[in-house]
């Protein structure tokens, strides 16, 4: 079986279109230069038509390589590591997917791959699977067309989501600066180029990899029906059934594609005006993003709370820690309006209250980094007044801190220490900042259309009626669902992944 | 580790609980409790408050062994008794002497019961409601009798919330401390900045001998330890029996037995092999006049040790003796930091210095705590 499948694998062809990010003379040198020892073994395998391709492109379909890949390559400090880690995998990945190694061809040049239409040994590529208009019938059905459509129709939606086009210019932007021999002059600046540049190319080389295995399968159907191989057709049919399964949630996948969406949050609950109704309502915001958290395996860490005089909160910030926390929390942020009999109206009267949330970005990696001049910081602490010192015992330990030239104010009080709790308002107001500067640097950059701010504070995106009648309605995406209690106990995934797919296909679409 | 010693129904307590659920039947009445918690005599209920007079330290709660198994709901009925005890208080304490208001209390309850939980048992659980959690069962570090004892304790006599929990968390630093005890503020805090500050201008402090008299909870000689960073030596000292195990026993608890060495004694008396060889000196001696003891918080006056706290009739007898002390212990270029009342206090020390030290120090200046007042005083040895 694997001398069989070598063969076949060796007849696939592929058609070299256009070697973007080669240069003239050293095809190789989209990787810092240190980074081409003995821990490649690409030039090898490539001769010897045995050995294997680099890992990124034997990436297991299963997408659980992609995380990791991603997560690695945000921590690497050097041009070294960066491209040992990211590029070519440590050895142990390499003797995992060997039972997959194949060769293709002119494909060993790392930079080439994007631009190297992938297609069957008879021409088949994913965009003429397209124009072909098979019909997608049920996925019990065992016809390899109907999956191979489905599967590239992801392939397609995918690309789109990840802005294919835009992605591989940016990347040979970012390739030709890693090669300045200069670049590792300014390592801050290095890392992050290096950084975007690591994980731009394993998203990239993720998508190619997949739409290779989905050509290959469909090289092994035909292979063995001319062999009269019913085993292998049907093991080739089942493999191209587990990547049509596996294509749903890669587009997923691909809507969390932002720079910044696979980071830890802050969501900040903060009531309208209107009473101790309306911080009753912050409250049960602020309620149903821990709940969500909590559904997603996140940790929650409450960093501020000022609690409402009777009843709920004036305005909370919670920690959320976990992969594409972000990524998803980010769809939240705008004005939420509830419409209800108060609780604290004895008169029994409908009111409508407002709860803004912010969703802030931990970036962490510095890859926006604002650096705070201490003279610009106004710190108050709270405490009983009087001598202070030995004289007071208490635990009070709030910190307040105002950036002056911002005006951003941040407080937190959970912490038990002064000094914790200063460490973590700068902490936030670290975010908060680094996230200004990335809305300015966006603008200026004119790269997205609908940034954060857009849609920040004062823009009411959604609506929760409990009376007359009972609906939630997304007022961006019209989604909308009949139970308010569900959705106020966390469920707001459907609400999430509309908006999520609604502005990135729109984004997709318009490029 | 656990010291149980001090308090015999307890040790009781772990042996039922050992057979297995069998401390339900030594838990107190709670509805009695619950309903008039005033009516219990407070010799019963603060018996377990007073410090210990066996040879080793309390061992703070949040460090003990989850071994209380208690069903949700009951803690849950502990947790509102406990809220709305906070809440009657409302700020009564606050406008008799500057104590903690409900809002307060309330945070504070919250903290006891996450050092009292289990750790990986999330205290949000207090408020679920639904059979299914009241019916759980999770691992408390102490009974939920002694929580209510503590509890009113707390309302009741006053007893600080860190004595209670038998911890103070300052900077990153989680210091057990008891009875007997200062509780570090978070002014001290800023005198580790100001060392931090110090050596990093000054590598050559960063070598040698430092000292903190007066040491208490040992916060200062440990924060000061962790930002020389491996390097020199500090020397903690205290007159007090009960804070030299305290301080010896969070010296442990971070590591530092090879670099913080505590002795017991009068300020320099135990220094005399260090003379004129101190790298540092900083202290937080009693500073507070004889005459405002009776008035202070209750918090303060009822509870923390007066040896910690007084300092003689305008409370400079030990700031101005530890500044002519310094004189001679100091090396040349040695650091000196001490904690004052205030801008009163500071301007008599740098006064003293100029006057009776001339020459002796230079760059002696008055450092404000974050709420402005001219908390310290700081110079160097010439
Ligand atoms: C205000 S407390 C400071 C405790 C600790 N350094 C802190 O900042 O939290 C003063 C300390 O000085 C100690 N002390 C009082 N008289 C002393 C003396 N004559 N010699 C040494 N220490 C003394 C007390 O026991 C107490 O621990």
């Amino acid at each position: 079986m694997l001398l069989r499948r070598s063969r076949s694998v060796s007849s696939l062809q592929t058609n070299v279109v256009r070697p973007l990010f080669s240069s003239s003379s050293e095809p190789q040198t989209t990787l810092p230069s240190s980074s081409l020892g003995s821990a490649c073994p690409v030039e090898d395998s490539s001769t010897t038509g045995s050995s294997s391709c680099s890992p990124g492109i034997l990436n297991s379909p299963h997408g659980s390589c992609r995380k990791s890949a991603l997560q690695k390559s945000l921590f690497l400090a050097s041009a070294h590591d960066f491209a040992k880690n990211s590029c070519w995998g440590s050895p142990s990945t390499l003797s995992s997917v060997a039972w997959r190694t194949h060769d293709f061809g002119g494909l060993r040049l790392l930079g080439t791959q994007a631009a190297v239409e992938a297609s069957t040994s008879d021409g088949l590529t994913v965009d003429r699977i397209l124009s072909n208009q098979w019909p997608i019938l049920d996925e019990n059905e065992s016809d390899w067309k109907s999956h191979a459509t489905a599967i590239s129709q992801s392939i397609n939606l995918i690309k789109r989501r990840l802005q294919w086009k835009k992605l591989l210019v940016r990347l040979q932007l970012l390739s030709a600066q890693l090669e300045k021999p200069d670049i590792w002059d300014d390592p801050a600046h290095a890392g992050r180029i290096s950084r975007e540049q690591g994980s731009l190319m394993s998203k990239m080389k993720q998508v190619v990899a997949f739409e290779r295995e989905l050509l290959e399968h469909i090289d092994m159907i035909k292979l063995a029906r001319e062999e009269n191989d019913s085993d292998l057709e049907l093991d080739s049919l089942n493999a191209l059934l587990r990547m049509r399964r596996i294509s749903k949630e890669k587009e997923l996948e691909a809507l969390l594609a932002g720079e910044q969406d696979s980071c830890s949050c802050y969501i900040e609950v903060q009531a309208g005006a209107g009473g101790t109704e309306s911080m009753d309502w912050a409250a049960m915001v602020m309620q149903m993003y821990r709940l969500w958290a909590q559904g997603r395996g996140y940790g929650i860490t409450v960093v501020d709370e000022m609690l409402g005089d009777v009843a709920g909160i004036k305005r909370a910030t919670i920690k959320v820690d976990g992969e594409y926390a972000f990524g998803y929390a980010k769809s939240e942020v705008g004005v939420h309006r509830l419409v209800r009999i108060s609780p604290f109206d004895s008169n029994k009267r409908r009111h409508t209250s407002f709860a803004a949330v912010a969703v802030i970005p931990i970036t962490g990696d510095g890859s926006t980094h604002v650096q705070i001049n201490e003279s610009d910081l106004r710190i108050d602490r709270f405490r009983a007044g009087g001598a202070g010192g030995q004289h007071v015992n208490t635990t009070e330990s709030a910190v307040r801190i105002v950036h002056i030239p911002t005006g951003i104010t941040v407080t937190c009080q959970n912490e038990r220490s002064q000094h914790q709790n200063k460490a973590s308002a700068m902490a936030v107001l670290q975010s908060r900042l680094d996230q200004l500067e990335k809305a300015r640097q966006t603008q200026m950059n004119m790269e997205h259309t609908q940034s954060l701010t857009d849609n920040s504070w004062g823009n009411q995106i959604r609506s929760y009626v409990m009376h007359p009648y009972r609906m939630v309605k997304d007022l961006r995406t019209n989604f909308e669902v009949s139970n308010p209690d569900s959705v106020l106990n966390g469920d707001i995934d459907g609400f999430i992944m509309s908006y999520l797919s609604a502005s990135v296909d729109k984004d997709g679409d318009s490029q | 580790m656990e010291e149980l010693n001090s308090h015999g129904t307890r040790q009781m307590k772990v042996r039922l609980t050992g057979f297995g659920g069998l401390s339900t039947f030594i838990r107190p009445p709670l509805h009695r409790l619950k309903s008039t918690p005033c009516a219990l005599s407070s010799s019963v209920l603060f018996s377990s408050s007073s410090p210990p007079a066996s040879q080793s330290h309390q061992v703070p709660l949040f460090l003990r062994v989850p071994k209380y198994a208690t069903p949700v709901s009951d803690l849950q009925k502990w947790y509102s008794w406990a809220s709305d005890l906070a809440a009657s208080v409302g700020s009564t304490f606050l406008v008799s002497d500057n104590g903690p208001d409900s809002s307060l209390l309330c945070r504070e309850l919250r903290w006891l019961l996450e050092d009292a939980l289990q750790e990986d048992i999330d205290p949000s659980l207090i408020h679920q409601v639904g059979v299914n959690s009241a019916q759980r069962e999770v691992n408390l570090k102490t009974g939920i009798e002694d929580l209510y004892k503590l509890w009113i304790q707390r309302i009741e006599e006053r007893r600080p919330f860190q004595y209670i929990v038998g911890c103070e968390h300052w900077r990153d630093l989680v210091l057990c401390v008891q009875e007997g005890v200062l509780i570090p503020r978070p002014e001290t805090e800023i005198i580790i900045d100001l060392v931090a500050d110090v050596i990093s201008s000054n590598r050559g402090l960063k070598e040698g001998f430092w000292a903190d008299l007066g040491t208490g909870s040992g916060a200062i000689a440990i924060g000061t330890a962790r930002a020389l960073g491996g390097c020199g030596n500090v020397i903690a000292t205290d007159l007090s029996p009960v804070a030299v195990k305290v301080a010896s026993f969070n010296v442990q608890r971070y590591g530092l037995q090879g670099v913080v060495e505590v002795r017991e004694g009068s300020w320099f008396e135990p220094l005399k092999d260090v003379q004129g060889k101190l790298a540092g000196l900083v202290s937080n001696p009693p500073y507070i006049p004889s005459e405002n003891i009776p008035g202070l918080q209750a918090e303060v006056g009822r509870h923390e040790p007066k040896l910690a706290l007084d300092g003689g009739v305008d409370g400079m007898d030990h700031l101005l003796h530890l500044c002519q002390g310094a004189a001679s212990m100091l090396r040349t270029g040695g650091f000196f930091a001490l904690e004052t009342n205030g801008e009163k206090q500071s301007k008599l020390i740098l006064d003293y210095m100029e006057k009776e030290h001339r020459g002796t120090f230079y760059n002696a200046k008055a450092v404000p705590d974050f709420a402005g007042v001219l908390r310290f005083v700081t110079a160097f040895r010439v």
